[in-house]
């Protein structure tokens, strides 16, 4: 028996999951995690420990860089994003981890505002998402963001 | 000031103060050669040689005709002095040539000294051998040739001090922007304007032959009108002995009412006034507006056909007579040609607004297209299609004026249309209600004062054909053919809501 509730520290509301057998569980990451062993899915936290150690790296970029980012911080985001993903098909190693769902679920609200060009403009996280967000069980309620198969915008246009 | 006479040509030569340190009066051959004269009696200007010598084009300044002995007139546009020679660029609308004035059999270290110190725009006389040229010369329009001058005459002196410097005026756009409209005289004396004005010339030749080959009358519309053509509000009110008046938003009624007069065809060119406080790069408050009204024998596509037919001529007629136009508008300002199709393409604007859904954009079936939606539909049509002008037909009815004929299988939407060019609006048409009864209907849905339009509502009781049509503003379809981003770089004199003059 599980139950998911809201504890709030400070300025911030974080998730707590409280179980039957044993202590309860405060965070988002380290929830997620512990749900992820209890699914019996270790490999959606990383195979090798350079593996693991890269999704907890992406886990901690969402929990420290996107939650609760301002709007300047947005386009930074976008920009490393950009940048990392541009030789990349996931967010760590060669399989589909917990860091690119939470990573999903934390820019999706940056996302689904984007302008078209500016879609364009990061066109690596782009193609990322639109990818995540067609895993099945990913998605769920959330309102799918369209994404063009061929570039609209040029690149010498105003 | 001294006068000399000569008495072969019967005219009398004044020498200003400026030259005469520079001149040895003993020789008259060296006054010859470089000399500013003033325009002076009954305004006319006298020459030390042949009246009836001819004067080379620029442009036709060819490696043909090295080694010829020629005159030209054109301005100085800069001008660069190096020990025994003296480097000119001398310009003549969108040409320029290089030439050179070095110290030799023909000319002094003065007469050198003096060519570098005319004042830049002045106009010159320039008496030289073409000579032709290893190096192409990149900076000039005539690459492969440069003049060798032997004699050098200002014929108009400009003041020292410019009010901008014309090369600040060639730079891609920037800051230079403003100060550029203000010096509106020297403006266009840049290579790019002459060019963007020529075009734009053109393009209202090209609109009056295309449709007066297809038997269309021109009619000249009133400006001065008692009532407001297209709604009150950005109307410009003028004083009018002891009433007021309205300066014309759109030669509609009239256009219409030649229509009811059995002109069949008709267009008009001539300025239009809208007193709208847009400060955009678009809109101006005074425009050049092309309007077409005809009538037609079975369906208003007809009149669709008749337009896009005219706008593809005219952009045919660029395409093929103006490349050189086109090119130096480009070094300037660079832009992807204008591509269309043919015949044009034509979409409805339901299939417009699927486009838009299905690229994210959430919009109702009967709402009207915002400016960045028009934008990006234009986008994803270039995308799918590879055209920059198309048409969007059958508009809902909700969003068009009330004179616009409603569509007779779907009350939703109407017979009008409008043309985009790279993504914007240059025309709104429609098919005109020509049913006096119908059109005092649709106008007492839209709240409209009766009284006001009575005149115009009069105008179809006695027997209108079906009509429609449509106009198109001569300054924004320059831009956008172009791919300039301000309607003010295609108006000569531009009028805003903050510019009157010049």
């Amino acid at each position: 028996m599980m139950a998911l509730r809201e504890l709030t520290q400070g300025d911030k509301k974080v998730p707590v999951l409280h179980s039957n057998n044993g202590p309860a569980l405060v965070g988002l990451v380290t929830i997620a995690a512990h749900l992820a062993q209890e699914a019996k899915r270790p490999e959606l936290l990383g195979g090798s420990a350079e593996h693991k150690a890269l999704v907890q790296q992406w886990l901690e970029y969402r929990l420290t860089k996107v939650d609760g980012c301002h709007k300047d911080d947005i386009k930074t985001i976008l920009k490393d994003l950009n940048s990392y993903l541009e030789d990349k098909v996931y967010l760590a190693g060669n399989q589909f981890t917990l860091a690119d769902t939470l990573m999903y679920y934390g820019i999706h609200h940056i996302i689904v505002d984007l302008a078209i060009q500016e879609k364009e403009k990061h066109m690596n996280v782009t193609r990322w998402f639109d990818h995540v967000q067609h895993y099945t069980g990913v998605r769920h309620h959330l309102p799918p963001v369209v994404v063009l198969r061929n570039r609209v915008y040029t690149s010498g246009h105003h | 000031m001294e006068k000399l006479v000569f008495w072969e040509v019967e005219y009398v030569l004044f020498m200003t103060d400026f030259k005469k340190q520079q001149l040895s009066y003993t020789s008259q051959k060296a006054l010859n050669w470089y000399m500013v004269f003033e325009v002076f009696l009954k305004g006319t200007l006298f020459f030390p040689c042949e009246p009836d010598r001819g004067l080379v084009r620029v442009h036709e300044l060819t490696p043909e005709k090295a080694g010829q002995l020629i005159w030209v007139r054109a301005r100085i546009h800069t001008s660069r002095a190096k020990g025994k020679q003296c480097f000119l660029v001398l310009r003549q609308q969108q040409f320029n040539v290089q030439a050179l004035v070095a110290v030799g059999e023909r000319a002094s270290k003065q007469m050198v000294k003096f060519a570098a110190n005319i004042n830049k725009e002045s106009i010159v006389d320039v008496e030289a051998v073409v000579k032709k040229v290893e190096q192409t010369i990149e900076s000039c329009s005539q690459q492969d040739v440069e003049l060798h001058i032997e004699r050098i005459f200002v014929v108009s002196q400009a003041e020292p001090r410019l009010p901008l410097q014309l090369e600040d005026c060639v730079r891609p756009e920037g800051e230079g922007d403003e100060v550029r409209m203000r010096a509106r005289a020297l403006g266009p004396r840049t290579t790019t304007s002459q060019a963007i004005f020529r075009l734009q010339s053109r393009v209202c030749q090209l609109f009056r032959d295309t449709l007066t080959n297809k038997g269309f009358v021109e009619i000249q519309t009133p400006k001065i009108i008692s009532a407001a053509s297209e709604g009150g509000a950005n109307v410009f009110t003028v004083s009018y002995f002891k009433t007021s008046a309205y300066l014309a938003q759109s030669p509609q009624l009239y256009k219409q009412m030649c229509i009811c007069a059995d002109f069949d065809k008709v267009f008009c060119v001539g300025p239009v006034f809208r007193a709208e406080d847009s400060n955009t790069h678009r809109h101006l408050t005074e425009f050049v507006g092309l309007d077409i009204e005809l009538a037609f024998n079975y369906h208003y596509h007809e009149v669709i056909e008749s337009i896009t037919d005219t706008m593809v001529q005219i952009f045919k007629g660029l395409r093929d007579k103006f490349q050189t136009e086109i090119q130096t508008v480009g070094k300037q300002y660079p832009s992807e040609p204008f591509k269309f199709l043919e015949p044009t393409l034509r979409l409805e604007y339901s299939e417009g607004v699927a486009m838009l859904r299905e690229a994210g954009v959430e919009m109702g079936d009967e709402e009207d297209l915002s400016t960045p939606n028009e934008k990006l539909l234009g986008r994803l049509v270039k995308e799918k299609y590879d055209t920059d002008f198309y048409v969007l037909d059958k508009y809902p009815l909700a969003v068009r004026p009330f004179y616009t004929m409603p569509d007779p299988n779907d009350k939703k939407y109407s017979n009008s249309y409008d043309m985009f060019m790279r993504g914007e609006e240059i025309l709104s048409g429609a098919q005109r209600i020509h049913d006096a009864q119908l059109l005092t209907e649709r106008a007492m849905h839209h709240n409209i004062d009766l009284e006001k339009i009575k005149s115009y509502i009069d105008s179809f009781r006695y027997g209108a054909p079906p009509h429609g049509g449509g106009g198109i503003g001569l300054e924004r379809v320059c831009m956008l053919y172009l791919g300039l981003h301000n309607v003010r770089q295609t108006s000569m004199f531009p009028r805003d809501p903050k510019r009157l003059t010049p």
